[in-house]
């Protein structure tokens, strides 16, 4: 084995070691349920925007550099690219590739940290049944209380349990970054941290036909003893009258 | 590895360009016969529509096929030869097709609670065993074919050729009768989960058969007034073992699992 | 004329049918590129705007995706690039199938054919060019249509690779050794394995859509034991690898243009080819899941594929370090091909770069289905990929034609259609990063967007005045464009250049069959 080789090998080694450092602390790191997904959302975006920008601006400017200081000057002027030896070859293709890879555990690890997240429950979570339909979406909170608009308490983890009629939909919250699809014959879930009142958007992201795009609603916050107060009531109107209310399809 | 056509051997003489009617025609018969036909019963139920689209169609795909093959039988390639290294290479795609209705199958079967689901009648057990023998036979009648083709015994070719197509026909009326009974039981296409996969995996690899068969029949048709292609014969031959082997994986999924 | 006619219609030489290809791919992509238009005006303002109803927006989008992939990309890069280019680089006189060639470039025109039906049939097919079933099979719209565009097409892709994967193994030119062949030989060849494997997959499960939906079976049935979405895994096993079947060509012709203009040789040649075209092969199987991440799959599944997502960036990123690397010490001139080519690597950079965070599971929860997707696709395919097509096209063209279609308008097109995407998908970005969904004909949740739909909307319109004017560019040049003088206007050294005349002509090389030696390279500038 020639000397460049083996520095092609070392390098591989070197460059890849710092991936898995960073990789190995961040899988085992024990889950903070407490953690509002949303906000991890935030703080991963902003860091993979360095990690990509760094990369773009590098190979950006390489490139701009290149093609403006290697023109012709005369129109017999020929190249003048490296040939390499085996072990150069090597170690150009081993080198980059073992850079490369640590990014992509770095990432894998940091992602997979947070989608843990994402997907475990929290114990107190409330739990809140949806059925999609065209061109509507249907809220169950048990008690004979179905809406149109998702109305949350602050402060309280809200799981959605999710499932379609007729065609597949996506139920989408920009606003808490979440969004999973929702088809039927199967039950998929979502959860989320309503964390200060207010109103934001849920929208259907599974093309389903003329009016997928008008297929949005409210998705409310509201403090804790009111949320429980509009529940109370609403349960009273349901048993009051034995049809749901809401059937306004 | 790098090899060239010997007939090009240093040959500066002049070229035309090459043309051949026949590809065109088979493709507008293709449009006609296949998505303009199947809409216009499948989507639109007109009869008119389908025969007229029908009627334009097949006649376009038998006229060009057959002098395809014409042309196939007599034509020196540019490589001679190839074609048999270019039908293994259309195997590995006819092998993913295969794949992904077997994938179908098991993402089914294994995602569901209870099988084989409801309204699934007992499987016969003596006719698939009867087919898989009729198959084997006829991929040893296609290659003693093929040997005595090469060895220039053309009367022996013919009637091991025709032996072929016929143990080929034996296999695709078992297919009719099974069908034609498990549909007079009401175990049709739509009937079930399995009965999908059923008719997808048996009717798809019957249609093989029937291709195979039609194929040897355009070998047998020249080689009764003289003219055969052992490169045609090969590859014919090698797509029906394919056909053989897939036989297998079939009867050994739906009937004996 | 009826000769000349008859000569082209039922020709079986590999360059007429590439030109064949070339002519349908370009009909594709003019009218799915007014079917952009179209949506682009929809979307200029909040509300329905010049749709009578959200169907024909549907339409549009359908036929537009639909035709810019199945139409427009694939045939162009592997129809008219591989046909045009593969026989003339190796060394041979024609491909190993001419007339299964032929048959393959008119079964690409039925399926153009089909697809071009959807403006006159009444129920107009409106499921999207991805096809999700239990909609597909419920929808009023015709899906048969659908399903037979991408069979009639698929079926033509299936044959164009055994074609060619015969030819480059077998017809070689005598001399000419595997790591002698061109880059985009090598790429073609890998984006042809893909397509033999994959194709065949998608094949299988349209064919179960036109089943469930006029015969009446059950495989995307839940209630009836099906798999709600078996169609989705079935259609992204293939139609993930199809976009390295855009990809590699794309880069194929980027390397063959850098290298000719740089008069450089390829930077770490066996990297690029075994570590890149074959480590993208042979990974592109395994990353389908990273568009069904918000569909409910298991998630050892969505963490799995996050990981081989991620890792095409290897692959990809020492197809990118040699593509960088064939500039280091190059003698570069510009022409149209080279600006082209230039432009690519910075739209690669950001296409690539977004691909990112959308294979991270977790952010993807976020930005799936959102014009931020939309925005990374049009990156790497209508901006990147078409750019090198269009490289390819200046490049190539003396070869077609005889003639060159530099010139002052190929200039002014060229920044009109740089600076006219940019505006127009850069805002697409910041939008869908903030929530704006895709195939949305009505943004009436988020009235704040209307300036940035605006934006891209100018800019959309720009770059159509630009295409048009290159397209109408091509057609004059190929009639009165300036003569080229000899077979070799860039003086490159690859075959199709030394060997072959401008245009090349029946059989390719007038002389005798090339004969190579064993130090020959199609990129020997500085020996
Ligand atoms: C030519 C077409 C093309 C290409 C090449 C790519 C390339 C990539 N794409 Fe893209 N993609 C599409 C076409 C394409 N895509 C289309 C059409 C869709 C939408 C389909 C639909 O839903 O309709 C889509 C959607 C899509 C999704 C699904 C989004 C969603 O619907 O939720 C994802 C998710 O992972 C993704 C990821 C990637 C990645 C990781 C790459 C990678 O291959 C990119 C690799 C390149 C780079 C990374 C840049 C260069 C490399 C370097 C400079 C080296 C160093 C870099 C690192 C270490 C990071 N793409
Ligand atoms: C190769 C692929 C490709 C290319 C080149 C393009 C090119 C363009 N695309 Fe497309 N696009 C897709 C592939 C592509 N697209 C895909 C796959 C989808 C997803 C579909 C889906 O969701 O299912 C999509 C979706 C898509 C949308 C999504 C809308 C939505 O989700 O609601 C939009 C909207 O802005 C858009 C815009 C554009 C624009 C402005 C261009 C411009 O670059 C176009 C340039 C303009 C022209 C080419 C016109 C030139 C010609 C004339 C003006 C005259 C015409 C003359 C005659 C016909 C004689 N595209
Ligand atoms: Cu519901 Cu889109
Ligand atoms: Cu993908």
């Amino acid at each position: 084995m020639t000397k460049t080789l083996k520095n092609a090998l070392l390098g591989f080694v070197l460059a890849g070691l710092p991936g898995l450092a960073w990789a190995a602390p961040a899988a085992t790191k024990k889950n903070d349920y407490a953690i509002d997904p949303a906000v991890g959302w935030d703080h991963l975006w902003n860091e993979l925007l360095i990690d990509i920008m760094v990369i773009g601006v590098v190979f950006g400017i390489a490139a701009i550099y290149m093609l403006i200081k290697y023109r012709a000057t005369s129109p017999d002027q020929v190249g003048s690219g490296p040939k390499f030896s085996n072990a150069q070859a090597w170690a150009w293709a081993l080198i980059p590739a073992a850079i490369f890879m640590a990014d992509d555990f770095f990432l894998s690890a940091k992602g997979w940290t947070l989608w843990n997240v994402y997907r475990r429950v929290p114990d107190n979570a409330l739990e809140v049944k949806l059925m999609a339909r065209q061109w509507q979406w249907e809220f169950d909170y048990g008690q004979g209380v179905v809406t149109n608009e998702l109305t949350v308490p602050v402060g309280r983890p809200v799981v959605l349990r999710m499932t379609a009629e007729d065609v597949i939909h996506s139920f989408f919250m920009p606003g808490y970054r979440v969004k999973e699809d929702v088809m039927p014959g199967r039950v998929t879930y979502i959860w989320f941290l309503p964390n200060k009142p207010g109103k934001v958007v849920a929208l259907c992201t599974e093309f389903c036909g003329t009016a997928h795009a008008d297929m949005f609603t409210d998705v409310i916050a509201v403090p804790e003893a009111e949320f429980n107060a509009w529940l109370a009531s609403k349960a009273k109107k349901a048993d009051a009258s034995p049809v749901p209310a809401n059937r306004n399809s | 590895m790098a090899n060239h056509s010997a007939s090009h051997a240093g040959g500066a003489h002049a070229h035309h360009w090459e043309i051949s009617t026949y590809p065109a025609i088979v493709a507008v018969g293709v449009l006609f016969l296949v998505p303009m036909a199947f809409s216009a019963w499948f989507v639109y139920h007109s009869l008119l529509l389908t025969v007229l689209f029908a009627g334009i169609g097949t006649p376009l795909v038998l006229w060009g096929v057959s002098g395809w093959i014409g042309e196939g039988m007599s034509h020196k390639a540019l490589l001679p030869g190839v074609a048999v290294a270019g039908l293994p290479v259309f195997i590995i795609s006819e092998v993913f097709i295969f794949l992904s209705i077997f994938a179908s199958y098991w993402m089914m079967r294994l995602m569901a609670d209870v099988w084989p689901p409801e309204g699934t009648p007992a499987m016969p057990f003596g006719l698939p065993i009867f087919m898989t023998v009729v198959l084997v036979t006829s991929s040893v009648t296609i290659h003693i074919a093929e040997e005595k083709q090469e060895k220039g015994d053309l009367a022996g070719f013919r009637s091991m050729l025709m032996l072929t197509i016929a143990l080929g026909l034996v296999f695709l009326a078992c297919t009719i009768y099974e069908y034609s009974h498990l549909l007079g039981i009401g175990f049709v296409p739509g009937t079930n989960a399995f009965s999908t996969v059923f008719y997808s995996l048996t009717g798809f690899h019957a249609s093989h058969v029937l291709v195979g068969a039609a194929v040897f029949v355009a070998v047998l048709i020249p080689a009764f007034s003289g003219k055969t292609n052992l490169t045609f014969t090969k590859c014919a031959g090698i797509y029906w073992h394919f056909v053989d082997l897939v036989w297998f994986f079939v009867v050994s999924q739906v009937y004996f699992w | 004329m009826g000769a000349l006619l008859k000569e082209w219609v039922f020709t079986t030489d590999h360059k007429r049918v590439g030109i064949l290809y070339l002519i349908g791919s370009i009909a594709a992509f003019l009218v799915a590129g007014l079917m952009a238009m179209l949506m682009r005006l929809e979307q200029s303002t909040v509300g329905l705007n010049i749709a009578t109803s959200p169907d024909d927006y549907n339409v549009w989008l359908y036929f537009h995706g639909a035709a810019m992939i199945l139409g427009f990309l694939i045939p162009g890069l592997t129809g008219f690039f591989a046909n045009f280019l593969i026989p003339l680089q190796i060394g041979a006189r024609d491909v190993a199938f001419p007339r299964l060639n032929s048959f393959s470039v008119w079964l690409f025109w039925a399926g153009i054919v089909v697809a071009l039906l959807t403006f006159v049939i009444p129920d107009k097919p409106d499921v999207m060019w991805t096809g999700y079933p239990p909609y597909s099979v419920k929808t009023l719209g015709n899906t048969a249509f659908y399903v037979f565009t991408v069979h009639l097409i698929g079926f033509s892709s299936i044959l164009a690779s055994i074609n060619f994967i015969v030819t480059i193994i077998y017809m070689r030119a005598p001399g000419m050794g595997w790591n002698q062949m061109n880059m985009f030989v090598w790429c073609t060849f890998g984006a042809f394995i893909i397509q033999l494997v994959f194709v065949p997959v998608l094949a299988a499960a349209v064919t179960m859509l036109l089943f469930d939906k006029y015969l009446g079976t059950n495989f995307f049935n839940p209630a009836q034991g099906g798999d709600v979405l078996l169609y989705q895994n079935l259609f992204w096993f293939y139609s993930h690898p199809a976009v390295y079947v855009i990809f590699l060509p794309a880069v194929g012709i980027l390397f063959d243009v850098i290298a000719a203009m740089g008069k450089n040789r390829v930077f770490n040649y066996k990297a690029a080819v075994y570590g890149g075209v074959f480590g993208i092969v042979l990974i592109t199987g395994e990353v389908w899941v990273h568009h069904l991440y918000v569909a409910g799959m298991p998630d050892w599944l969505r963490i799995g594929q996050m990981v081989t997502t991620l890792l095409i960036s290897v692959p990809v990123g020492l197809l990118v370090i040699s593509l960088w690397g064939s500039l280091y010490r190059a003698a570069i001139t510009f022409n149209t091909a080279m600006m082209y080519a230039a432009a690519c690597l910075f739209l690669l950079l950001v296409g690539g770069l977004t691909g990112i965070p959308l294979a991270m599971t977790v952010l993807t929860v976020n930005l799936s289905e959102t014009a931020f997707v939309h925005a990374h696709f049009h990156f790497v395919m209508a901006l990147f990929a078409a750019f090198a097509m269009f490289a390819g096209v200046y490049f190539w063209f003396p070869k077609m034609t005889g003639r060159l279609a530099d010139g002052p308008l190929a200039t002014i097109t060229f920044w009109m259609n740089l600076i006219g995407v940019n505006i127009t998908f850069w805002p697409l970005f910041i939008i869908g990063f903030r929530g704006m969904p895709r195939r949305y004909y009505d943004y009436a949740m988020f009235p704040e967007f209307q300036p940035y739909h605006q934006v891209a909307t100018v800019g959309a319109l720009i770059t159509g005045t630009a295409m048009a004017l290159m397209v109408i560019n091509w057609i004059w040049a190929a009639a009165k464009g300036k003569k080229a003088e000899n077979g070799n206007p860039w003086r490159a050294k690859s075959l199709e250049w030394t060997h072959a005349d401008c245009p090349a002509g029946p059989g390719n090389f007038p002389g005798p069959d090339p004969k190579l030696d064993a130090d020959w390279t199609p990129y020997n500038y500085a020996k």
